[in-house]
């Protein structure tokens, strides 16, 4: 690539269904149309269906993934299928909970998620998938629930006097200690 | 203090006055107890900005004292 | 629409994404799209300690609404051409990479 356009059309048509590997991506760029006016005689663009929603989540369809959601729950599964807003949908899912130094799994199942409580999705390394740091320790469930709990009122009582006194200096808190990650 | 004679008071809007900021350094209060000084160089009309130069401000409460500045300064 | 024109122009380069629960993660990227959702390859967590689980990640999808910051190699922004492109209010500017 060496010249790169700003005067793209927007690709904001509305996108197929989840699963579009049977005709992404040429065919559905021509049933959707362009949504805006093409530029005329513009020096050459990367194609735009690069640059979907689609494109980006196609990749990462049928591989297990590490999911993390706005209130900092972890899960681990298959994504199975999505739209344009990153509603997903989870297969095989495990969540895996985190306190200190411990650790432990809880299968869930199936899970469809609405996008906008995703933070992000991360591709697993299949080669590097059992390489816990070696300071975590595998726990029984119970176990790390109870420390998770008392770890997370300990936290909202801090966060509570924080917000209040910066609150009084004019300062809005970013999210109600919701996204702890 | 800003002079509008550019954009007519018909067709002016808010953010036509952040226009007037560009390439200039300015003063940017966030969410989350955070301040940004740096030169505006874009925005939309979401209020996304790209800033050079920025300077950050993280303000954080300490468990004793009643507040504590703490400046991070990152390049951008 | 400029933001999305000007992350497209920044593919392939590495940056650095501060997102709105502190943690940052550096990588190159690879995609963007309308929403400035992003996608990053071969990332590399800043302070892993404190989020084991991204330890075995490679790439990314990031959602847009929850990014607070998008740190950039300054000598790939061309801020002359972004501050037109703003002023204008409309993208009828060509980015020469």
């Amino acid at each position: 690539m060496d010249r790169l356009s700003l005067n793209e059309s927007p690709a904001n048509a509305p996108q197929r269904s989840p699963r579009p590997q049977n005709q992404f991506p040429q065919q559905a760029q021509n049933a959707l149309g362009p949504a805006g006016p093409q530029p005329t005689g513009g020096p050459p663009q990367l194609p735009p269906q690069m640059f979907t929603t689609a494109a980006q989540l196609l990749d990462l369809t049928d591989k297990k993934l590490v999911l993390i959601l706005r209130d900092g729950r972890k899960l681990i599964g298959v994504l199975r299928s999505w739209d344009q807003f990153a509603n997903l949908v989870f297969q095989e899912t495990v969540e895996r909970i985190y306190a200190g130094q411990l650790y432990a799994d809880v299968p869930r199942g199936i899970f469809i998620v609405r996008g906008e409580n995703v933070l992000l999705l991360g591709e697993v390394d299949l080669d590097r998938e059992d390489d816990i740091p070696p300071t975590l320790t595998k726990a029984p469930f119970e176990e790390v629930f109870e420390l998770k709990k008392k770890e997370e009122d300990k936290r909202k009582k801090g966060d509570k006097k924080r917000y209040d006194e910066l609150q009084a200096l004019g300062f809005e808190p970013e999210h109600s200690g919701e996204i702890l990650f | 203090m800003a002079d509008i004679e550019d954009s007519g008071p018909s067709g002016s809007e808010p953010l036509d006055l952040v226009r007037l900021s560009l390439d200039e350094t300015v003063f940017v209060k966030l969410r989350g107890d955070r301040e940004l000084k740096g030169r505006l160089h874009a925005y939309d009309s979401h209020c996304n900005l790209v800033l050079g130069d920025v300077e950050e401000t993280i303000y954080v409460v300490e468990e004793d004292e009643n507040e504590e500045e703490i400046v991070r300064v990152r390049d951008s | 629409m400029l933001f999305f024109s000007f992350f497209k122009t920044l593919t392939n380069q590495t940056v650095t994404i501060e997102l709105k629960n502190d943690i940052r993660i550096r990588g190159t990227l690879k995609s963007v799209d309308q929403y400035l959702n992003i996608k990053l390859d071969d990332i590399e967590v800043l302070d892993l300690v404190k989020y084991p689980h991204l330890s075995s990640v490679k790439n990314m999808f990031i959602r847009g609404s929850v990014v607070r910051y998008v740190m950039l190699p300054r000598s790939e922004v061309d801020v002359g051409l972004l501050e037109d492109a703003t002023r204008r209010g409309k993208l009828r500017i060509v980015f020469l990479i």
